[in-house]
């Protein structure tokens, strides 16, 4: 079979571990998850995200539509701003969560998840009739690179003019790195200060752009990361992952993404009438994180048991070794009564039962060490 | 991965699941995992040992080797009872990345059957073939 291949491709196919990841040929490591990780969480490190879906959606009515399809709020929005979001079925199953950026009254820039490149895009046309609204795919003519970590803003800084320091979190600037047009968003996937570095007009065909502002980076004192570390990275951060933590039979408020939902917000979105049901009703699962206290790694379809281990709670969603940590940790849902922090429980590993109790996991890590609100 | 160069002594005898397998020279075996085992695993990070004492049969599962992504069951090559696990890995799983067939070494059993497990085994040189069929 033939894998589709990033803006980056080059590079990985010299320096990377290349795995079929969701049909493209991407780096899981280029020295090795452990050191990448840790690289990110105390320095910094650049993925390839190229494969990311990017659409521009543009036209009088864009607000009125994405407010429909997403559940935040994105009339409160100022130019070049960005938020966090779900987008819901009718049933209030997650389609995705993506991020929208307000470049101009008319214009959004929209990114969202590589595995659902193909399904948003047409989630997005599909519900865009009746609204005076163009969309564009241009997840191909745009590369993606993540700048993260602490050193992010000096070592980006080091290949662009544009003062980086005025770009505030969620925000998205214009800027001329390595001399190419860019956009970068001060968002991530990390949980650490950073960047997502957009290179724009950079087709898959002619990708020396992109190439060009991966290697600057490089030079400027970046480590390049695999998509082992990403996974590990965002874990310890709390952050879903599509297909894991959330899908399309998990609605938000049992994810724990109730900060995303404006149920007030004017003109309602797909999927409110449903999820209002939920709210009044009450949630019968929960998201909750778990440390692992005895011995084991969680891995995801684990099974959650209760403290006597004797009844099956739940599963296990996403986990793995917490490298930052040292210790195992997991997400996944357990019934809402049993959420309480401190609860615990027992997961599964193979024939042992391991002790576990749920934890603060929003993030793992205690917040004023690692991460983006770190004290400097 | 391709060309990667993986050692496999003479000697010792391997499994499919690339396990392998030294008879010393008093009857008893001692296990671990390939070096091609743990260059595909990469950074390991934690490992399940078989218990001590248990009587296991050839192939089944006894324990585990992990890294950050990935799970690997370690399957018994010999039928027997366990006398001694590698307590160390516990505290340094990496051993068995920095010497697979030394100090990574993983268990050690009284085999009740090696004649007949030696069925299910290859030599250095079948286990080389093996190897290098894999991943193409």
């Amino acid at each position: 079979m033939d894998l589709k291949k990033t803006h980056i491709y080059a590079y990985h196919a010299e320096h990377g571990n290349i795995v079929d990841f969701g049909g493209y040929a991407l780096p899981v490591w280029f020295k090795g998850i452990i050191p990448e990780h840790h690289a990110v969480r105390n320095g910094v490190g650049i993925f390839d995200t190229s494969h990311m879906g990017r659409t521009f959606a543009k036209g009088s009515e864009v607000v009125k539509f994405l407010n429909w399809v997403v559940t935040n709020d994105v009339s409160r929005l100022g130019a070049m701003e960005g938020l966090y979001t779900v987008m819901l079925k009718p049933d209030a199953g997650i389609v995705d969560d993506l991020i929208t950026y307000k470049m101009s009254e008319e214009e959004f820039f929209i990114v969202y998840n590589a595995a659902n490149r193909e399904k948003d895009f047409a989630w997005l046309k599909e519900n865009s009739g009746g609204f005076d609204v163009e969309l564009r795919d241009v997840s191909d003519e745009i590369a993606m690179i993540a700048v993260q970590g602490p050193k992010a803003e000096e070592t980006l800084q080091r290949i662009t003019e544009d003062d980086l320091s005025e770009v505030g979190r969620f925000n998205l600037a214009r800027l001329t790195v390595s001399g190419y047009k860019c956009m970068a968003a001060r968002t991530g996937y990390t949980g650490e200060d950073g960047f997502e570095v957009f290179v724009l007009d950079c087709s898959l065909e002619r990708p020396e752009k992109a190439l060009k502002v991966w290697s600057g980076l490089l030079e400027a004192g970046a480590v390049p990361v695999g998509l082992g570390a990403r996974d590990s990275l965002r874990m310890e951060a709390g952050l879903n992952l599509y297909g894991n933590d959330i899908t399309e039979e998990i609605n938000p408020l049992e994810a724990r993404l109730r900060w995303v939902v404006k149920f007030k917000k004017e003109g309602g979105f797909i999927g409110r009438e449903v999820l209002q049901g939920v709210r009044e009703a009450g949630v019968d699962r929960s998201q909750v994180g778990i440390q692992v206290v005895g011995r084991g790694i969680p891995r995801q379809h684990y099974e959650i048991l209760d403290e006597a281990g004797e009844r099956v709670i739940g599963e296990v969603t996403s986990g793995g070794m917490a490298p930052t940590l040292g210790y195992g940790i997991a997400i996944g849902y357990v019934p809402r009564e049993l959420r309480k922090i401190g609860t615990p429980v027992k997961i599964r590993i193979r024939s042992r039962l391991v002790d576990g109790k749920i934890v603060k996991s929003h993030p793992f890590y205690d917040d004023s060490v690692y991460g983006w609100k770190r004290e400097k | 991965m391709m060309g990667e160069e993986y050692k496999i002594p003479d000697g010792l005898l391997y499994t499919e699941e690339h396990e392998w397998v030294r008879v010393e020279g008093d009857g008893t075996v001692t296990i671990g995992v390939t070096d091609y085992a743990q260059k595909q695993l990469h950074e390991i990070v934690y490992v399940e040992l078989p218990d001590v004492e248990a009587d296991v049969e050839q192939m089944s599962v006894v324990g585990a080797v992990e890294s950050v992504k990935a799970v690997s069951d370690l399957n018994c090559p010999v039928s027997g009872a366990v006398l001694e696990v590698n307590d160390e890995l516990l505290d340094s799983p990496e051993l068995i990345n920095e010497d697979p067939y030394g100090e990574g070494w993983i268990a050690k059993l009284r085999p009740s059957d090696l004649d007949g497990d030696k069925v299910r085994l290859m030599d250095a040189e079948s286990y080389g073939k093996h190897v290098a069929e894999q991943g193409h």
